[in-house]
């Protein structure tokens, strides 16, 4: 569209400065300024040159392992932890195609370049606290399944009409394992690898990309498509015709990142976060293909600053509901909240900084936290305090623009 | 100067016309309304003679249940399916107190969760094992369950028969009756709870707080008329959440005549709370509700008194429900227009008396909209 507006000023001018041989000679470049398409949508040679298939299977198989985790009849330890480090062509999934695939999430779980590639260790320690998760559900809760929960006794425990299954401390281990992979898995791998310019601009990308070179026999430059899998993290799980313009459904189309932007967005405080969002990955996205890598970086910063703060944001919310429905004496009710809390506080470990390009919270800030909603007696959750939660809700806070009351008044 | 002017004379419209919440001095931190005879009102005229009612209903219930599973026969059926609705209208009276032991028994979900979940039903009745205490078994107990076993079985020989010759009859016989002694322990220990010191805690804690007894009762019949009544008993089997109608979703599923009385016993209690009505003619009011109170405090919306507005609201309400057929599982499928104006008038008195009679109460709204998962 910009190219057609152009053309005939781009003609003009030239017949302008070759006709008359004034001294007012302007050469005029045809600058072509980037502008964001209207929607996600990206050629060349008439065909779409996004992709991210890929980042659509792992979100389905993480869907898979959290149903699973409530599974207590059909799912056992070996049948969960099969899931979540699937082998190509293990049976571990109801829908074939992820069977078929070689993907899993649990590769992709605490693996982004930037935090991981020199630190195996923590890494390491992580994917085990995932499969720590699956282990303590399958060895602890399942048993428990009709028992009703107690403090020290792992069972079930009513929150209004719904039913929640806990650990001895009150913890839901399937709420700390879907909303820690927000971080781990989702999130890491958007800030911290496919954003990142040691993944864009790794080998020879930059080159290739800005002399058209795509990837083999695909329609897309691998930069390109290193942008599109950053995307797909986001809004793989939008049906496909819709995923060019996937904001309408904003919440409704995962029950990771996609659900909690959705919600971050409904917050009168943060209304507009989603369509920030959007805005800067298509910029980037068409930054890209006009080869401006500063404007792109530029996107890519405004991307990690926003999904860093909604990480923040529903840590500190979750706290906050947490204690309010602790201080009325409903259990089961804090238990689920401070449970997504617990996954949430986790992910802040794969928040970014982007002056230093490092977490926003250091491993022990994490570990501290929840260590602290944890141990304010012997029996975890059933112990917590309102101010211990208060304590971790300002200290998150501390570090954005926004305050307690705002992420609090969320839903 | 002229600001000054104009500003003293808007003060003085405002006191005028009444708009001030705190009617006679900014320097009173709450309004002088009587709120121990309002919470007196309330216990003794209304809530405790709810639940005795209930409590009675339900014994009869309970005598009718021992003689239809001795005996199961045309007659002990009818006998059983009358006093099990006229327990379910009781129940429709008091199911809005959801505070103190109530509240901590999860009350209103122990005995009326619809749908009922008549799939893990069979499963407990074949296997003869069932725990009623566990919080999953929530969608298999109270009225709705009960429902489900007199009037979902098939025909009324069918039914008999599952109380007689069917491989599993004793198993029928004992889940009915577990079903219905649990409701009435349950009733019991709240009863017992407000005969046995939560009744002076209750009428004593005056405060204007989130912690008084008159901002927890009005959150609570504030999240019960927005849930349970508009939502549950209407909006939902409508499709108002979920963009299509699910006429399985009715209050009274399987005895599907009585979904509109189960509303209107409802919809006559939220109206007969809000104007402070006695629950008979032995508990007459004392005079004071929330009406009294808005009246006292002069509250005006567009002109007309606030309290007015919500009970002409009401009644817009009723007349709406009036053309509703008595089977609302019927009236979702062929007519659902209907079903929706009427949420649509429920709707209407949310706003009146969680965003207009909140505000001029001082009273903050204390829950949320679940998350959802």
């Amino acid at each position: 569209m910009e190219k057609l507006v152009l053309l005939p000023i781009f003609i003009a001018t030239l017949f302008v400065s070759c006709s008359s041989d004034d001294d007012n000679q302007v050469i005029i470049e045809p600058i072509e300024p980037i502008v964001a398409p209207a929607d996600y949508t990206f050629t060349r040679n008439n065909e779409s040159t996004v992709s991210f298939s890929g980042q659509s299977t792992r979100i389905f198989m993480a869907e898979e392992i959290i149903s699973g985790l409530k599974a207590n009849t059909t799912q056992t330890e070996a049948s969960l932890l099969a899931m979540f480090d699937h082998q190509e062509g293990a049976d571990d999934f109801s829908d074939p195609l992820l069977n078929a695939s070689g993907k899993s999430v649990r590769s992709k779980t605490a693996a982004s370049y930037d935090y991981f590639i020199e630190n195996a260790t923590e890494a390491s320690e992580i994917k085990s606290m995932f499969d720590n998760y699956i282990t303590l559900q399958a060895t602890e809760v399942f048993p428990n399944w009709d028992v009703i929960a107690a403090p020290g006794v792992a069972g079930q425990i009513a929150d209004g009409s719904s039913t929640r299954y806990v650990s001895p401390k009150g913890l839901e281990y399937n709420q700390a394992f879907a909303k820690g992979l927000i971080g781990a898995f989702v999130s890491d791998q958007i800030l911290n690898n496919y954003l990142s310019p040691s993944v864009l601009d790794a080998a020879d990308n930059v080159s290739n990309n800005d002399n058209d070179v795509t990837d083999g026999d695909k329609n897309y430059t691998v930069m390109e498509h290193k942008w599109d899998e950053a995307y797909g993290y986001l809004f793989g799980g939008v049906p496909e015709e819709n995923q060019s313009n996937p904001l309408p459904t904003i919440g409704d189309n995962d029950s990771f990142l996609n659900k909690y932007v959705g919600k971050t967005n409904s917050d009168p405080d943060f209304e507009g976060i989603a369509q920030d969002i959007f805005d800067a990955f298509k910029l980037g996205r068409a930054a890209i293909v006009g080869k401006d890598y500063d404007l792109r970086n530029a996107q890519a910063v405004i991307l990690q600053q926003k999904i860093s703060e909604v990480i923040a944001i529903r840590a500190v919310y979750y706290l906050q509901t947490g204690k309010s429905s602790i201080e009325s004496g409903d259990f089961g009710a804090a238990f689920h909240d401070l449970s997504e809390g617990y996954g949430f506080l986790t992910s802040l470990r794969f928040t970014r900084d982007t002056q230093n390009g490092t977490s926003i919270f250091t491993k022990s800030d994490v570990d501290g936290f929840v260590s602290d909603i944890m141990t304010d007696g012997p029996n975890g959750l059933w112990d917590v305090t309102a101010e211990t939660l208060d304590a971790i809700s300002e200290e998150i806070a501390s570090r954005y623009s926004f305050t307690v009351a705002q992420a609090a008044s969320s839903n | 100067m002229k600001k000054n002017i104009i500003y003293v004379l808007f003060c003085f419209l405002a006191f005028v016309s009444a708009c001030g919440v705190d009617d006679n001095s900014d320097s009173q931190p709450t309004d002088s309304y009587d709120r121990g005879a309002l919470l007196l009102n309330w216990a003794d005229n209304i809530i405790i003679p709810g639940y005795a009612n209930l409590s009675q209903k339900l014994n009869v219930l309970e005598i009718a249940s021992e003689d239809f599973t001795q005996v199961p026969a045309v007659e002990s059926l009818e006998v059983i399916r009358n006093t099990w609705l006229e327990a379910y209208k009781a129940f429709q009276k008091i199911s809005m107190f959801e505070i103190g032991r109530a509240e901590t028994l999860n009350y209103r979900n122990r005995l009326n969760v619809y749908p009922t979940n008549a799939q893990e039903i069979d499963g407990y009745i074949s296997s003869n094992t069932w725990n009623l205490e566990l919080p999953s078994t929530i969608d298999s107990q109270g009225f709705p369950a009960i429902d489900y076993l007199l009037y979902g079985l098939g025909t009324d020989q069918e039914t008999l028969d599952k109380y007689t010759t069917d491989e599993n009859a004793s198993s029928y016989k004992m889940y009915l009756l577990d079903l219905v002694t649990t409701m009435q322990t349950l009733t019991n220990e709240v009863i017992f709870d407000w005969q046995n010191g939560y009744r002076e805690t209750y009428i004593t804690n005056i405060s204007s707080s989130a912690s008084g007894a008159v901002d927890q009762t009005v959150n609570a019949f504030m999240y019960y008329y927005e849930k349970a009544l508009r939502a549950g008993k209407v909006g939902i089997p409508a499709g108002v959440f979920s963009g299509s109608t699910l006429p399985q979703n009715v209050e009274s599923y399987y005895n599907q005549f009585v979904s509109k009385l189960l509303l209107t016993q409802a919809l006559s209690a939220t109206v007969g709370f809000f104007n402070g009505e006695g629950a008979t003619a032995d508990f007459p009011s004392n005079g004071f509700s929330l009406n009294s109170y808005l009246n006292a405090l002069n509250t005006v919306k567009n002109g007309s008194d606030l309290s007015s507005l919500i009970n002409d609201q009401f009644q817009v309400a009723f007349s709406k429900i009036e053309l509703l057929d008595d089977n609302f599982t019927e009236q979702v499928t062929n007519d659902n227009i209907k079903m929706l104006e009427t949420y649509d008038e429920l709707q209407r008195n949310v706003i009146l008396m969680k965003v207009d009679m909140l505000q001029a109460l001082s009273i903050d709204v204390n829950y949320i909209d679940a998350d959802g998962d």
